[in-house]
């Protein structure tokens, strides 16, 4: 069933970083876990591999930006493209329309020559002795770009999504301002999840629900902190014994400390963006490339589900920029060049969390 | 750099876009909110007048004024009245909130005021003020897809009478009407739990807040060393803005501001006839 993966160098890690050839768009991971790409490829590597099936994902909104908007449509489209079932809850009034903002994968033309760009400006960077090495890596990387299911597509977000991907399948989208309670999408989310049904290790069609601002001041059960805390302890236990995925975004400063907390628990997967000030000089020096930044994205909470061993990140805020407005991508925060006379640079900026750090745990 | 709310009140929302949101938010150490609302709405009527903003009308929704105080307040800035039925609806929410009176008294309004102006008897249906609202704003701006502002006097006057999230549905409904170019509304943060002005501040696009200007001088006992420190207070403040960009970053600006009273109102409580003007702060 499983194909193992041609060895491109003696280095290379035995992960097995396969995709199950019955499943589009799930892979294989560690200690009996499958997964789903999110749809932004920085994103899986950092997560190693994508968000676990059975899993739910929170996302701390911030309300001063809409960044977690970004990372909802990616999650979706890639779900579309791949043909897995969708459900969406969101509080506007037409949460159908918000389908018509997702992006679609960029055309497979412009990804070759960006990666030939790319290629040969690493290129230039790598020493000559390593060269080969890149050279062989090359004709495997071309033949994975042909296939059409790719496990996580490069989305342009200026390119919206074809109609055909969400009119011919099962794409449900409710409203949630207007109820009074939140037994309707409890409701919707119980049947969405009960036609994926995990049985005995087999993957039949993995299912993606994605719930916008769940504790949106618009709603009636905003006020009820025990009943929407109620509502995610029963979604997640729903969604363990399933093949699907849950995305849940909140914003934080909504909810009452105690209520964040309790939330924040809930969550296998914890994310959250933050609004980064515009045109702030003092930040323009501390951090390289802030100009291209948008946000920031700090990971506080990595799922390891069948495992008792922690995930140990090497950092956990990255930066959001659009390259070319049109492509989401994440990095590391590097610092500037700090004048080593001032003393410990990590002690600088609370945000950075050097990797040298991280080193003192290898073992 | 306050005309910078304005302009982007001016300017509108894009094509599938909310509109924009402003919250002009104060507190009794320095309690010019008002002032700051009345600044930005003739700033904004000069705009539609002169036919430079995406909206063609405006609809006040007054809840702490009556219809009359707007009418003169126009007319001191010069504004001219008497051509004004077809840009500008004020909603009275003031005279006869909760409908007790069975018969309302004309002498209460001025003729013209009147004459601009419509009643809510019931402030409690903000379903029922949603659709007044979207209906005084189609009837000034007619067919076709020309786009209102709305300005509400006071959110805070507004919540008394719904909860909260009724409140924050019926400013996300109108924030996401197509045929809304620009809202904005004043709050007294001291009269609210924090978790009502984190709902307005995450509702809206700029949050504008109104600040003393000696921090530190409010809330001592008044002795004769900080008596000139807090009557500064009184006739200066710091103006406080935050923006929330297109591309997801915020801006921030502090400007600060002078309140000049003319003439003879030097009444606190009830200014008839104060200014406000905004200069850069010099630290």
């Amino acid at each position: 069933m499983a194909t193992t993966k041609p060895r491109l160098s003696s280095f290379s890690r035995n992960l097995s970083a396969v995709s199950s050839s019955q499943t589009p768009g799930v892979k294989c991971g560690p200690n009996g876990t499958m997964f789903v790409s999110s749809g932004i490829a920085d994103l899986d590597k950092i997560l190693g591999g994508g968000f676990p099936l059975g899993s739910l994902v929170m996302v701390m909104e911030d309300a001063e930006a809409p960044h977690h908007m970004l990372l909802l449509r990616n999650f979706m489209s890639q779900g579309l493209v791949h043909g897995q079932p969708l459900l969406y809850a969101s509080p506007s009034k037409d949460p159908r329309g918000f389908l018509g903002t997702l992006p679609s994968p960029a055309s497979l033309k412009h990804d070759k020559s960006r990666d030939r760009e790319s290629e040969q400006e690493k290129g230039l960077r790598i020493a000559w002795q390593y060269k080969k090495y890149m050279g062989e890596n090359q004709p495997n990387f071309d033949s994975h770009r042909d296939n059409k299911q790719d496990y996580c597509n490069e989305f342009d977000l200026r390119k919206p999504l074809e109609r055909h991907y969400f009119t011919r399948q099962r794409v449900n989208c409710v409203g949630i301002q207007d109820s009074k309670n939140l037994a309707a999408l409890q409701e919707h989310c119980a049947s969405f999840l009960a036609q994926h049904q995990r049985n005995d290790g087999s993957c039949a069609l993995a299912g993606r629900i994605a719930i916008q601002s769940l504790c949106a001041p618009q709603c009636e059960h905003s006020n009820m902190d025990w009943e929407m805390l109620s509502f995610i302890k029963s979604l997640k236990g729903m969604v363990r014994s399933s093949n699907a995925v849950v995305v849940i975004t909140f914003p934080p400063s909504l909810l009452s400390l105690s209520s964040t907390k309790r939330w924040q628990h809930m969550a296998d997967t914890l994310l959250s963006v933050a609004a980064i000030p515009d045109e702030d000089k003092e930040l323009a020096k501390l951090l390289s490339g802030y100009q291209d930044m948008v946000g920031l994205l700090n990971v506080h909470k990595v799922a390891r589900l069948n495992t008792q061993v922690p995930f140990i990140l090497e950092a956990t805020t990255f930066s959001i920029k659009l390259q070319k407005r049109r492509f989401l991508v994440l990095e590391c925060l590097n610092q500037a060049p700090v004048d080593g006379s001032s003393g410990s640079s990590y002690g600088t900026s609370g945000s950075c969390s050097g990797s040298s750090k991280a080193g003192t745990l290898d073992f | 750099m306050a005309d910078t709310i304005c302009r982007t009140l001016r300017d509108g929302g894009l094509e599938g876009e909310h509109a924009p949101a402003l919250t002009i938010k104060d507190s009794k150490a320095s309690p010019f909110g008002f002032d700051v609302f009345n600044y930005v709405l003739t700033q904004l009527s000069n705009y539609i007048l002169a036919g430079k903003s995406q909206s063609r009308g405006l609809v006040v929704v007054a809840y702490s004024r009556s219809p009359s105080f707007y009418v003169d307040l126009l007319k001191r800035r010069g504004i001219d009245i008497a051509s004004s039925h077809d840009w500008i609806h004020i909603l009275d929410c003031y005279t006869d909130p909760l409908g007790w009176k069975n018969w309302l008294i004309d002498k209460d309004i001025s003729q013209e005021a009147s004459s601009l102006s419509s009643f809510c008897q019931d402030v409690r249906n903000l379903d029922k003020l949603y659709s007044l609202i979207i209906e005084q704003g189609k009837g000034l701006i007619g067919q076709g897809k020309d786009r209102f502002s709305i300005a509400i006097d006071s959110v805070s006057e507004m919540v008394r009478h719904a909860s909260i999230s009724s409140v924050a549905g019926i400013l996300s409904n109108l924030r996401s009407h197509d045929q809304v170019s620009s809202i904005f509304w004043l709050l007294h943060s001291d009269l609210h739990e924090i978790k009502f002005t984190s709902v307005l501040e995450y509702l809206s696009s700029m949050v504008a807040s109104v600040e003393p200007f000696n921090q530190a001088a409010f809330g001592q006992r008044v002795d004769l060393e900080n008596l000139s420190m807090l009557e500064q207070n009184f006739r200066k403040g710091k103006f406080h803005v935050r923006f929330k960009r297109r591309n997801g970053r915020v801006r921030v600006m502090v400007i600060s501001m002078f309140l000049y009273f003319c003439g003879e109102c030097a009444d606190l409580l009830y200014r008839k006839s104060s200014y406000i003007y905004f200069t850069p702060l010099l630290v």
